[in-house]
């Protein structure tokens, strides 16, 4: 907690450097101070989770038992992490979540490939030439964009059993890219409809063909649109579990499916503290892409909500 | 020659996406539909009774499993509507006060980041009746308090709204400090000068100018709340006994637990129907919003 609030507050001295005028111009009043006190409050209630699943983790099971959720562990121990990571039960197998762990790294890179590669294409041909029919399509994927799993779910179970590719990691990272098309597409064509045209005849009068074009001019352009894509369609297909449990088969789950089975189907008593490290550990990569590059991540959900 | 080839190479460029379109989700709506009308069970069955084609309709409306969802889908809604709320109160004193603003919105959007499911896990175990927050509460005095939500089943939904909330108040937050941002600061001074006070003005200038911003929070929240399903299955699985259920988690038990494809599939064109009802008056909006821009 303490580094994060560090860099927070670096982070927060660089945006109040760029802005001198702003910071001048107010003293502190009585008004500012109700401000901050309530702003503090709320965050300390959006930190309050974090705080108590970070603590329950390092806490051994006597201790939780005891019941006070919000003390500090008195005896600070790294098992339950440890626990969560090779030995706990998910299911039948108790390998612990690393297998998950991997499966959605395996699931991950694939979709990425697949989906960004495929929505860059035909963002940019949206964008910037003439296709017959583009407005239309274009509301289409606007409308495909927000069609929920449920209502295509079994056709596409159909369709990935006959291509075969139903319950392995290669099906889930297809249904993925599936689903995530049409709002990345819309995202990059937004992007690419502000290129302007001259440049664009400047390069068609150049001889350059479609592929040529995207690869010597668009895509050396594309650097801070594909960053953003990127963080989005990474904390998306982390964070998924619909289409992981649906589409993943035994041993090929995502690590949310793991954690989801880890914590509800355990046998005996319940163990929080290896609970909350299962939890943890699923959290930490996108928190870490979060804290790293917020602002792009900022920047993609807005995106994709709004224009999606 | 090269003319006709770069006529011809966009085309081709956009078939895997229009295949993708045709087949995954047209072709698969259209699917579904077709499939809500027969009386398909673990595996489809084609053939269509004519004399009873609406038998799955017919059965959903009188079950009150989909009642239940359907209440509970309302609630969701209303209740996670405060987030839109909290979130325009905290936009509005992070963009007037500025200090810390960086700090307060990573403070604010760090849920967002997070999976529903580790977000039920978490909030699950703060509400555990004998170790969780009542325990402590109890333990400082507080006994008359009673957070044991999810064990009974008129307050289960109360514990998945208070999850929604905590989760994405941030975002609404976000997209309001946007919408704020746009706001000419001329307004700021032009209120401060006639003496306007400050209440006032958020309630009969500004929020009136962000009715846009409001009505698009407002969309984007129903289309998600259409598709809540993560938290409802990390933080209770539907229970107690059905009290939790909501439209998405409906098609998925009828699908997954009942191996019921024709009733699953009828409650899915629900979903469908619900989700353009929402979803009309974002095409609306868009259209206007595009009207307006190109007046500007």
């Amino acid at each position: 907690m303490t580094d994060l609030s560090v860099t927070e507050a670096a982070a927060g001295a660089t945006v109040v450097r760029r802005h001198p005028r702003v910071r001048r111009r107010r003293g502190l009043n009585g008004r500012s101070i109700a401000v901050l006190v309530f702003l503090t409050m709320c965050a300390l209630f959006f930190c309050v989770p974090l705080y108590v699943v970070l603590t329950t983790s390092l806490k051994t099971m006597e201790e939780i038992r005891q019941g006070q959720i919000f003390a500090l562990p008195e005896t600070w121990t790294l098992e339950a992490w440890s626990f969560a990571w090779n030995e706990a039960c998910s299911g039948i197998t108790c390998e612990g979540l690393k297998v998950g762990f991997w499966n959605s790294v395996r699931i991950l890179v694939p979709s990425l490939i697949l989906s960004i590669s495929l929505a860059m294409v035909t963002g940019y041909a949206l964008a910037l030439w003439e296709v017959k029919w583009a407005g239309t399509f274009l509301f289409l994927l606007f409308l495909c964009a927000f069609v929920p799993l449920q209502i295509i779910m079994f056709p596409l179970i159909a369709i990935t059993r006959t291509m075969g590719v139903y319950g392995t990691i290669m099906g889930v990272a297809v249904v993925h890219s599936v689903m995530a098309m049409p709002v990345l597409t819309l995202i990059f064509r937004n992007f690419y409809k502000d290129i302007p045209r001259e440049i664009m005849n400047a390069a068609i009068m150049d001889s350059g063909s479609f592929w040529k074009i995207f690869a010597h001019i668009i895509l050396p352009m594309s650097g801070n649109i594909l960053i953003v894509v990127l963080i989005l369609q990474i904390t998306n297909v982390w964070n998924d579990y619909l289409v992981g449990v649906t589409f993943g088969g035994f041993n090929t789950q995502p690590m949310t499916v793991n954690l989801a089975n880890m914590v509800t189907v355990s046998t005996g008593t319940a163990t929080y503290n290896v609970d909350m490290a299962a939890a943890l550990l699923t959290a930490i990569p996108p928190l870490v892409i979060y804290f790293l590059v917020g602002k792009f991540f900022v920047a993609g959900i807005t995106a994709g909500a709004i224009k999606g | 020659m090269t003319i006709r080839w770069t006529r011809i190479a966009p085309q081709i460029a956009l078939t895997p996406a229009l295949a993708v379109t045709a087949v995954a989700f047209i072709g698969s709506i259209l699917w579904t539909i077709y499939l809500s009308f027969t009386r398909s069970r673990r595996v489809p069955d084609y053939a269509i009774d004519w004399t009873e084609w609406t038998r799955q309709y017919d059965r959903l409306f009188q079950d009150a499993g989909w009642s239940t969802a359907l209440w509970n889908l309302i609630t969701l809604g209303l209740g996670s509507a405060l987030a839109i709320v909290f979130g325009f109160v905290l936009a509005a004193m992070i963009d007037r006060e500025k200090r810390g603003e960086a700090f307060f919105r990573t403070v604010f959007l760090y849920p967002l980041a997070v999976s529903l499911i580790v977000t039920g896990v978490a909030w699950r175990w703060i509400l555990n009746p004998t170790m969780g927050l009542e325990a402590t509460l109890h333990r400082w005095g507080w006994t008359g308090v009673d957070f044991n939500w999810l064990a009974q089943g008129d307050t289960a939904m109360y514990a998945i709204i208070l999850a929604s909330i905590w989760q994405s108040s941030g975002f609404y937050m976000a997209l309001m400090i946007a919408g704020l941002k746009s706001i000419n600061t001329e307004i700021w001074s032009a209120a401060r000068l006639d003496g306007v006070s400050l209440w006032r003005l958020y309630i009969e200038i500004i929020i009136p100018m962000m009715k846009f911003t409001f009505l698009t929070c407002a969309i984007l929240l129903s289309l998600g709340v259409i598709k809540a399903y993560d938290i409802v299955l990390a933080m209770t699985n539907g229970g107690p006994g059905q009290s939790t259920w909501v439209p998405a988690y409906f098609v998925i038990n009828a699908l997954s637990q009942k191996q019921n494809l024709g009733y699953a599939s009828a409650a899915a064109v629900m979903m469908l129907g619900i989700t353009l009802l929402v979803f009309l008056p974002l095409v609306l909006l868009t259209a206007w919003q595009n009207r307006r821009r190109a007046a500007a």
